[in-house]
């Protein structure tokens, strides 16, 4: 069966709905299932709410079942689990976390897309082991929010508080020139 | 050290009155999360992997050469429920570290500015705590210990998601970065929510600090980062102290307002609430809560003189359940502990001034 979403790829996700009493299902594929669980609300939109609790609240919503699971035994299911530990994609959507370090190499492909709905991005930009953490950008922050507090004090004559930020800035740029370590 | 060492009744040092804006800013804290290839997270691994994480993570600890830092290893399992709950009021552990009975422990600095998990959602969480606003010392002091702990264990990291965890909302920076404001003045001026609905579009959150159900206990939130992962470190920093500087602003600029509009009503407030401190003789902890927000309130804006921020702090820390049935040496119930709340913040204001005194040649920041 074709996914009744892109028409694309092969359909393997079955959804179960009641409404009113009348029973609907759809087919999915992987990637689009993943879309439009609940699991994917946009979290820009729904930020509240946390993670265990849009799954918790889930047990009113549609109904996911597998095509392979129902057919019990299936090579595919092999294919499709983490080698290190044992978990589905489709677990992974269950449950909200993932199993193990190896299971983000084994969904590698798919976990963008719910990556995206959370996070900022899909890709890290941030500290690698082993690497050091360049402060400078918080640091010409830190002096460009001081000047402006400076400029303020002068504007209402508070010249304690003025002296105060002089200092600030100082010690500011000092860090800056150390390459963004404290000095004692 | 002992475990009754972190059991005392006091404030501990990230509760201490130094710290930029400290008038507004309580804590700053820096949660990294990060895990040992090879093992399955908490979740699903087995005792035997569980074990083996523990005794990795707490060899490593051993051998780290860190000077300023002394750090003390306890395993939950062998902690009395009471105590662990103590430990969580203390933020040093998490409720759902507490609850764990099996392979799940904790790592203490003597000076409890840093606690590491271990076993908890991630095999490890490192936590650092500051008093007032200090992101990147915080941020420095937890990147420290990180680092320093990469070059002993194999930590899970991979080039496109970054550092690994079982919950894909920490993966990438692992980085949790939470400053404890309080906020009287935006909330009796109705602006908290308009405020939790503006950060939500910046990927903030804002929580009550005394756990789920307890939204604005207090005056006190916590608003921290919900990215971790597209961004670098640095730029969630930058992005909070932002977002923080702003508030304090607002928040000012709401005490100015409201001492401006109502200052008759606003001192009676306040000094109502220290009256109820210093004289009740049942307190719940919601009534000690708010009644400790407005003494804190009137401290700042110079309606009440003679009281130390110190003894504030300490008290915030004290009227928690875990805290006031350790204080009366036994497990009691609601009613009972409503009445050994009054007594301790009593004695606690009443005699918190002959201590400081006491205290000032050791501790300098009172
Ligand atoms: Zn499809
Ligand atoms: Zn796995």
């Amino acid at each position: 069966m074709i996914c009744e979403h892109c028409k694309q790829r092969k359909a393997t996700v079955t959804v179960t709905q009641i409404i009113n009493g009348h029973k609907s299902e759809k087919h999915y594929c992987e990637v689009c299932a993943a879309q439009f669980h609940p699991f994917n609300l946009d979290f820009h939109k729904e930020e509240q709410i946390p993670i265990h609790q849009l799954l918790s609240n889930w047990f009113g919503m549609p109904i996911w079942k597998n095509e392979t699971q129902e057919r019990a035994v299936q090579p595919s299911i092999q294919t499709n689990a983490c080698p290190a530990c044992g978990f589905t994609f489709r677990k992974f959507l269950n449950e909200g976390k993932l199993g193990c370090p190896q299971c983000y190499e084994t969904f590698g492909e798919k976990l963008p897309q719910v990556l995206a709905k959370i996070q900022a991005g899909t890709k890290h930009t941030g500290k690698r082991p082993g690497q050091k953490v360049d402060n400078n950008r918080i640091i010409k922050k830190q002096i460009e929010h001081a000047r402006e507090q400076l400029q303020l004090a002068i504007q209402d004559e508070r010249f304690e508080d003025a002296a105060k930020f002089r200092d600030e800035i100082k010690a500011l740029e000092r860090k800056l020139e150390m390459g963004g370590v404290d000095t004692p | 050290m002992n475990l009754e060492y972190f059991l005392k009744a006091e404030a501990p040092s990230w509760m201490g009155v130094d710290g930029e804006e400290n008038d507004i800013v309580i804590s700053t804290r820096i949660r990294l999360a990060r895990n040992l290839d090879g093992f399955r997270f908490p979740l699903i691994f087995t005792d035997e992997e569980a074990k083996t994480v523990d005794q990795m993570v707490t060899q490593a600890f051993s051998q780290l050469n860190n000077g300023n830092h002394h750090f003390s290893h306890f395993t939950i399992q062998e902690m009395p429920v009471l105590q662990r709950q103590v430990l969580v009021e203390k933020h040093l552990i998490s409720p759902m570290l507490a609850n764990r009975e099996k392979f799940a422990s904790v790592i203490i600095s003597k000076d409890e500015a840093i606690s590491v998990m271990v076993n908890e959602e991630d095999h490890l969480r490192i936590q650092c705590l500051s008093p007032g606003l200090q992101l990147i010392e915080t941020y420095e002091m937890a990147n420290k210990l990180d680092c320093q702990l990469e070059k002993l264990l194999p930590i899970a990291f991979n080039n496109q998601f970054g550092y690994l965890t079982s919950c894909p909302t920490n993966v990438g920076t692992g980085l949790r970065a939470s400053v404890m404001m309080h906020l009287p003045g935006l909330s009796m001026m109705k602006q908290m929510k308009v405020l939790t609905q503006m950060l939500a579009r910046f990927g903030m959150v804002v929580r009550g600090i005394y756990g789920e159900g307890s939204e604005n206990l207090g005056n006190m939130y916590q608003i921290s980062n919900q990215v971790t992962l597209g961004k670098a470190e640095d730029e969630i920093i930058d992005d909070l102290q932002t977002v923080v500087m702003q508030i304090i602003e607002q928040e000012r600029n709401a005490r100015q307002t409201l001492l401006k509009q109502s200052q008759v009503a606003l001192e009676d407030r306040i000094h109502r609430a220290f009256g109820t401190l210093k004289h009740a003789r049942i307190m719940t902890s919601e009534e000690a809560a708010t009644c400790l927000s407005n003494v804190r309130l009137g401290i700042d804006l110079g309606i009440i003189k003679n009281v130390s921020k110190h003894v504030l702090n300490e008290c915030t820390i004290l009227i928690q359940p875990g805290f006031v049935q350790q204080y009366a040496g036994t497990t009691l119930e609601p009613g009972e502990r409503d009445v050994f709340r009054a007594k301790l913040i009593r004695e606690k204001l009443n005699d918190g001034n002959s201590k400081l005194k006491e205290k000032g040649e050791e501790k300098h920041d009172v």
